[in-house]
């Protein structure tokens, strides 16, 4: 019998990767958390495996506890890398020699799809520059990503930005520090790429339409679980379900479809669900029953699996309809891919007037309009903030438009968003003429995926990616590691999802501080903008 | 055609003349070398459009097809990359170990002097008070009382209520709170080795009481240990207890009883196992007992419903009926174990609520899902007539391969001399040659071995019947084990064998 201890964020690493059965399964029947346990009562005979980022409160807690141990034997596991100080503070505590292992497993991220993490930092600069906690963290998370995939990279960084400067100097810090625990043999050529979610602030103020992403976008996906009980009348045990591809086949295939194929995966769903429950209506004689008993529980699963989906998909479907989503999305893919202003004033113009949209919409939408037409002569930001400011729109939210600005105007890009997709629009409409099946409202393709592209036909700027250091590799990259400060989205997920596809042999992974939608990307604009001095007023007309 | 009029064909970009393996090749080629042209690459685009929707309808698409409509991949699961290496790992465990083995060693060291000393001042105790003092002391060197002003533990003034004492196991000075009492036979106790005690106990009681009796022992001394720290209390129970039978205990300081603690607590985690862990071992091996079974029988059932011969279909069924008592088993053991918590609850409420209960909980959860997961979908069998039938399927699918194979065979035949012919019937007499090597192969399949028959036939008797009858012993054996596999190569040996023998005799009448 064993029982798990752990801290706040190992419970979180840990819970996206197993359900609790699976663990069960372990023979561990009991998760404490080593901050809150206060329990007298000591329980000899269970076998404690205690697994905890090797912070200074833990240490602490976890002396305090081989000091006065309430399980018979100890495992210790850190997540990360420890001191060797720590170590010896630990072992001068375990006076009742309770120790029997003490490892280091680098887990110390949290692992969402095969080609996604996050460290789950929300706002994670200040000022525009780091927090010292949130770099030491994202230090920290980055090398267990490297050492649990055995990788030691060429270090690249996005030269505009101060902090992929400061972020890359400090994980080489680390990788010489640590360099014999970075021995792997290097046959893939593994990269990491360190960019700045303030080159493209585009992406995270769109409506999503693919499942994952917009699932999180207009429900928050938090940890594998979605809370859904804001919804009306909903029944217990779907309050908050949980959304893992490991553990649920149907998502795991929808994850990347967008919203119109959910609707139609769905419905066969459903029938083959009632099939399936037809099936067990006709309970008539005794053989019926027993096959009813037989197959009971894999039915059950099923009925989990279609409850949940039609309830996620049902509220998604809702609150498309009940704030005109598909339109807003429109005028958001035409912002973001097509210049046009004066026809464009007018729809944003026209969806803030309308009072059906969601506020965070029409800010959205504004936000859009000031970054692409930021130097645009004509503009008329400030009117668009007027007519926010009639609509009732929070402060917080209006004084955004400005600090969107200056966290990632056009003086702080370093490619040139818009433009990017003017050059590319001949091509886009003939080839949209010639196959007929794009998407008006996935036309928008994040700036990641340009520069991925770049960098593995090997013909990424030197100038504006840098290496670290002076080496320079001249093979092109395998193994690709990007991480975005400031946050990735689901979209740019899928973006790397569809790299890694159409490129066999190529491994990309995808990180960022944390996974952003709407909402916290508006926190974490605000945070990093706050305690700057602001160029841009508000109310300079 | 020669000269200048040459005519080129393929892909070739219309005003560099460079020519192109394919279309996306030369439209790649043209965005980057001549896209100051729009007008160009739109009518190049168009005609490779319409050319290509007429040709290849669409069957080869470049890849900025691709990346400009993301959702051209239905029912694309996560990407697989493969079983994953696992990730590095690094070992503190020896660092770890030094250093605690370098700290405790100390502790040890003075854990044994205090023993030694225990144990002899557990040797010739006068029972005389002033003798008693005098065999104290001189076995330890008592401290000069003069020179401690203040308790060393509690860092309080000595005077008239609070009076100085000395350890009886250091030496040390103390005053009356910050030492305890430890009786004779709990010193004893600790003196003795612990085989000794393990010995006498088995001896007389079962071995749960002694365990219970050691749990209580430190219990009694932990309780012991803690009371200086209610001083009030204390001292009242002092009065009650100094006067009374202050020859049957030491007064000890609470370092050394820290020390004598730790020990006995190590000691009694030997022992100490409640009645969950007999409970949960139980359950444990009735779960890997039902999974081992679990296995073989699925196997059994997927080559039943083939059709194939090599199980019985009654043993099928008897290990339904085993793995259905195991499920029985599991589920009331697994409840066992929730009563258990349940019953302590009633006796304790507050305390046991927490985790112990929740333990026991998580462990039935456990048993459920277990239930649940693998017992409960077992494959139902069908009765014993329709494996009849599907055995009779498969024979006649299988006939039907034969008499396909023997027509192709046929010609061949057909083409073959009549001492062809001979050989291949030599060649079925040879089976009574095979057979007195079979059986020893077969004991030795898979780890599984019977264990001596004890041979009942005289050797006097024909080889092959003992040989025989050894098989059908063998037999026996495996089926009570549960091993069916070696039950099927068995029984197909014992057919041969028999088979063998018929022929034999056979021939050797034929002979007579």
């Amino acid at each position: 019998m064993k029982i798990l201890l752990m801290d706040k964020q190992t419970t979180s690493i840990v819970s996206l990767l197993y359900s609790q059965s699976e663990i069960l399964m372990k023979e561990v029947y009991l998760f404490e958390r080593i901050d809150t346990a206060v329990h007298n009562d000591t329980l000899k005979h269970l076998t404690c495996i205690v697994f905890v980022r090797p912070t200074k409160e833990n240490i602490d807690l976890l002396c305090k506890e081989l000091k006065y141990p309430k399980y018979g034997v100890y495992y210790i596991y850190f997540s990360n890398i420890i001191a060797k100080a720590d170590i010896k503070l630990l072992a001068e505590s375990d006076e009742r020699e309770v120790v029997r292992e003490v490892h280091e497993y680098y887990a110390d991220y949290l692992a969402i799809n095969p080609h996604l993490f996050s460290l789950g930092i929300n706002a994670c600069s200040e000022g525009l520059t780091w927090d010292p906690v949130h770099l030491h963290r994202t230090v920290q998370g980055i090398t267990s990503v490297l050492l649990s995939l055995k990788k030691c990279p060429y270090i690249r960084y996005q030269n505009s930005s101060n902090m992929a400067k400061r972020l890359a100097e400090k994980i080489r810090e680390v990788l010489s520090k640590e360099s014999s625990s970075f021995e792997f043999r290097q046959e893939s050529n593994p990269i990491l790429l360190i960019v700045d979610r303030r080159d493209d602030p585009v992406t995270p103020l769109l409506n999503q339409w693919t499942y994952q992403a917009m699932v999180h976008e207009l429900l928050t996906i938090n940890n594998n679980r979605v809370n859904l009980s804001h919804v009306k009348g909903i029944s217990k045990e779907l309050k908050e379900v949980v959304l893992s591809a490991e553990h649920d086949d149907f998502y795991a295939n929808n994850l990347y479809l967008n919203f119109g194929e959910i609707g139609q995966t769905i419905k066969e769903l459903m029938e083959e669900f009632q099939k399936k429950a037809k099936k067990h209506q006709k309970v008539e004689s005794i053989a019926d029953m027993k096959h009813f008993v037989e197959t009971y529980p894999l039915f059950k699963k099923l009925s989990g699996t279609v409850s949940k989906h039609v309830t996620v998909v049902g509220e998604l479907s809702s609150l498309v309809e009940k704030h005109n989503l598909l339109e807003v999305s429109e005028l958001e893919q035409e912002l973001s891919c097509q210049t046009d202003h004066s026809s464009q004033l007018q729809k944003i113009k026209a969806l803030i007037n309308n009072q059906k949209v969601r506020d965070i919409d029409t800010v959205r939408l504004v936000m859009l309009y000031a970054l692409h037409y930021e130097k645009y002569a004509n503009n008329d930001i400030n009117g668009l903030v007027e007519l926010l400011k009639k609509r009732n729109v929070s402060d917080k939210y209006i004084k955004l438009v400005y600090n969107i600005l200056e966290y990632s105007g056009v003086n702080a890009r370093q490619s040139n968003l818009f433009d990017r997709e003017a050059v590319a629009k001949i091509t886009k409409k003939l080839f949209k003429g010639l196959s007929g099946v794009d998407n008006i409202y996935t036309q928008h393709c994040p700036l990641i995926s340009e520069t991925l592209e770049d960098l593995i036909k090997g013909k990424l700027n030197t100038q504006i990616f840098p290496y670290l250091g002076n080496m320079i590799m001249s093979k092109r990259p395998q193994d690709v590691i990007v991480f975005m400060i400031g946050g990735a989205t689901y979209e740019e997920s899928l973006a790397v999802y569809n790299l890694n596809k159409q490129n066999p042999g190529i491994k990309i992974v995808l990180g960022g501080t944390t996974i952003h939608n709407f909402k916290s990307f508006a926190e974490e604009v605000h945070h990093a903008t706050s305690g700057i001095l602001m160029r841009y007023k508000i109310g300079k007309n | 055609m020669a000269g200048n009029g040459e005519v080129l064909e393929g892909f070739i970009c219309p005003i560099c003349m460079t020519d192109f393996k394919a279309p996306n090749h030369l439209t790649k080629h043209f965005e980057e070398v001549h896209n100051d042209d729009p007008e160009i690459l739109k009518s190049l685009k168009d005609l490779f459009g319409k050319a290509k929707k007429k040709i290849l309808k669409q069957d080869d698409i470049p890849e900025t097809f691709q990346s400009s409509v993301p959702q051209d991949k239905r029912r694309s699961p996560e990407i697989n990359w493969g079983p994953q290496e696992i990730g590095a790992i690094t070992t503190h465990t020896k660092y770890f170990k030094d250093i605690r083995n370098a700290r405790l060693e100390r502790y040890a060291y003075e854990t044994n002097k205090l023993l030694i000393r225990l144990d002899k001042l557990l040797n010739n105790l006068p029972s005389d008070p002033v003798d008693r003092k005098v065999h104290e002391r001189a076995i330890v060197p008592w401290i000069d009382e003069k020179d401690v002003k203040l308790c060393p533990n509690c860092a309080k003034s000595f005077h008239l209520a609070r009076r100085k004492h000395h350890c009886r196991l250091c030496g040390a000075v103390m005053c009356h709170n910050c030492t305890v009492f430890l009786s004779l036979g709990d010193a004893r106790k600790m003196t003795s080795p612990v085989s000794i005690q393990d010995d006498s106990a088995l001896s007389s009681t079962s071995e749960r009481a002694l365990s219970e009796r050691i749990v209580r022992a430190g219990i009694g001394l932990t309780k012991l240990a803690r009371s200086p720290s209610n001083g009030s209390l204390n001292s009242v129970l002092s009065l009650v207890n100094d006067p009374a039978s202050g020859e049957q205990h030491f007064r000890v300081c609470t370092h050394c009883i820290n020390l004598l603690d730790a020990r006995e607590m190590q000691k009694a985690k030997q022992f100490a196992k409640p009645i969950v862990c007999e409970f949960y071992e139980k359950m444990r091996g009735y779960m890997s007992e039902a999974s081992q079974h679990l296995a073989m029988y699925n196997k059994m059932w997927e080559s039943l419903q083939e059709g194939e011969t090599t199980y019985d279909v009654e043993d099928a069924q008897s290990l339904r009926v085993k793995l259905a008592k195991l499920g029985e088993n599991i589920d009331a053991t697994s409840k066992r174990i929730l009563i258990l918590g349940a019953k302590k609850d009633v006796q304790d409420p507050q305390e046991i609520q927490s985790q112990e209960l929740r333990l026991y909980q998580m462990v039935r959860t456990s048993a459920m899902i277990f239930l649940k997961e693998e017992l409960l979908t077992l494959q139902p069998l069908s009765s014993v007539e329709e494996y009849v039938a599907l055995r009779e399927e498969r024979q006649n699918r299988i006939e039907a391969r034969i008499a396909y194979e023997r027509q192709l065979e046929e010609d061949q035949r057909e083409k073959s001399k009549e001492q062809r012919k001979r050989d291949t019937w030599n060649l079925d007499n040879s089976p009574s040659m095979k057979v007195n090597q079979a059986p020893t192969v077969v004991t030795q399949s898979q780890g599984w071995g019977p264990s001596n028959v004890t041979s009942i036939m005289s050797s006097s008797m024909d080889p092959i019947i003992e040989q025989m009858s050894n098989l059908r012993a063998y037999i026996k054996q495996a089926r009570a084990d549960c091993k069916y596999d070696e039950v099927a190569t068995l029984e197909s040996n014992l057919r041969e064998l028999q088979s063998a023998y018929f022929a034999m005799k056979q021939s050797n009448s034929n002979d007579g």
